[in-house]
């Protein structure tokens, strides 16, 4: 395993990742801000209490308390287990088939969904209107920079549709809670839970909705817009919530907890995906066009809380199979030449 | 929580200082009076982490009602806001 990235000696940030500095050790600026470590303890706490007492309030008043976005993925396969068994919600399962989903993955979901007894539902938007909004993810510079240091663009044009889905068939059926899989390397702290004013939501996505309508047209509003009918509508929003977040599983610990449910790693994805089959070329595309992985700031949060060692994050970051990114720009007709590419500062 | 006395330009440069580390700008891309979702300095989760920042900070309670273009449009009606509430 050769890595000639020059990185901090104790996570694994790169030197071209956004404001980085090292000291005279190596050591980076994130690993050494002290003030982070000690605040998120208390955050969790908080978090944990607030998230019981909301959960003990809505339980059992509607058809489902909770809608959990599935992608078959080893994070949301523990949330969906969590929110049945350690929670005890009625929860309503639910996946958006993005067309790459792997094979495997979606095995997964329907062992997991019928061990735990739920019931499912599947969206699955347009295959056309996926591939071109890959496409552009890829090629155009569609999001922000700090959106960019936590997850590919890709990946973010996905979890948009996700998001949006999940929330309009939560008002349709009154369910008060979204449940996610994400963890705290991904989502800042105060992400845990969280509610939205969708009403200025719809307002300041309204620059990234304006791209995305150039470059695909209207349908872009069908899978990533909020309608203002729906906005007069809703008296009150569903809250977000990353269970996952008050949680510390090393990656063993988890499958170990979602085997029993008939889950096994798929084999047909990159080293940091257990569901999508662009993964890798989507870390591909990040890395050409901004000198890192987009992996990076969540393999190194794991790193400092002890969950994952350094050479496993590497091993991780360096697993580029090289087949799959070829399948993923094949599929998207996207050429090498037709991404930016980076230039150091 | 700070203890000084809060002035409309300490609450702006701890502001500004706070967007700088945590949305990894310089402060010369920062357009006081503009959207800084407009201006592409945050997304929609960097709203729910200024509205953390500032309960944090101030001591005071934001709920989603409170989180408009009104009181969160720019960086100036942001230190606005948080004066309002502080009031
Ligand atoms: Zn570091």
């Amino acid at each position: 395993m050769h890595d000639s990235t020059k990185r901090c000696t104790c996570c694994v940030l790169s030197e071209n990742f956004p404001k980085i500095e090292f000291d005279e050790k190596g050591v980076c600026n994130f690993c050494r801000e002290e003030l982070y470590h000690s605040t998120e303890k208390s955050y969790i706490d908080e978090a944990t209490r607030a998230i019981s007492e909301m959960f003990e309030k809505e339980r059992g008043k509607a058809e489902y308390d909770a809608i959990v976005c599935y992608s078959g993925g080893k994070d949301s396969t523990l949330t969906l287990k969590l929110a049945v068994e350690k929670y005890k919600l009625k929860v309503l399962s639910f996946t958006l088939e993005n067309g790459f989903t792997s094979p495997e993955a979606n095995k997964n979901i329907e062992r997991v969904v019928a061990a735990l007894g739920i019931d499912h539902i599947t969206f699955r938007p347009s295959k056309k209107f996926m591939r071109e909004l890959y496409k552009v993810s890829s090629i155009y510079e569609i999001y922000n920079k700090k959106t960019l240091t936590r997850i590919s663009a890709n990946c973010n044009s996905c979890i948009s549709i996700v998001n949006n889905t999940a929330l309009k068939y939560a008002i349709e059926k009154n369910i008060p809670f979204i449940l996610s899989g994400f963890t705290l390397g991904q989502i800042p702290l105060n992400a845990i839970y969280y509610k939205t004013n969708y009403a200025f939501l719809k307002e300041s996505r309204q620059s990234t909705m304006d791209k995305l309508t150039d470059l695909l047209g209207d349908d872009v509003h069908k899978y990533m817009g909020i309608s203002d009918r729906v906005i007069e509508q809703v008296k009150t929003y569903p809250v977000n919530i990353n269970i996952l977040c008050l949680e510390s599983h090393t990656e063993k610990e988890i499958v170990d907890e979602i085997l029993p449910l008939g889950w096994v790693p798929p084999k047909d994805v990159d080293g940091c995906s257990s569901n999508c089959r662009l993964n890798a070329f989507n870390n591909y595309v990040h890395e050409t066009k901004y000198g890192y992985s987009p992996y990076e700031l969540e393999l190194s949060h794991l790193i400092r809380k002890n969950l994952l060692s350094r050479e496993e994050a590497l091993h991780k970051l360096l697993d580029q199979p090289m087949d799959q990114i070829r399948y993923a720009m094949k599929d998207l007709h996207i050429d090498e030449s037709q991404l930016p590419r980076f230039k150091v500062q | 929580m700070k203890t000084e006395v809060l002035t409309k330009e300490s609450i702006q440069e701890s502001f500004l200082e706070f967007l700088c580390q945590q949305f990894l700008v310089e402060r010369e891309d920062i357009e006081l009076e503009k959207s800084l979702v407009d201006t592409g300095i945050i997304d929609s989760m960097g709203l729910i982490e200024i509205s953390a920042y500032l309960q944090r900070e101030y001591d005071i309670k934001i709920t989603e009602e409170k989180m408009n273009r009104n009181n969160f449009g720019s960086v100036i009606k942001i230190v606005d806001f948080v004066i309002r509430e502080k009031l």
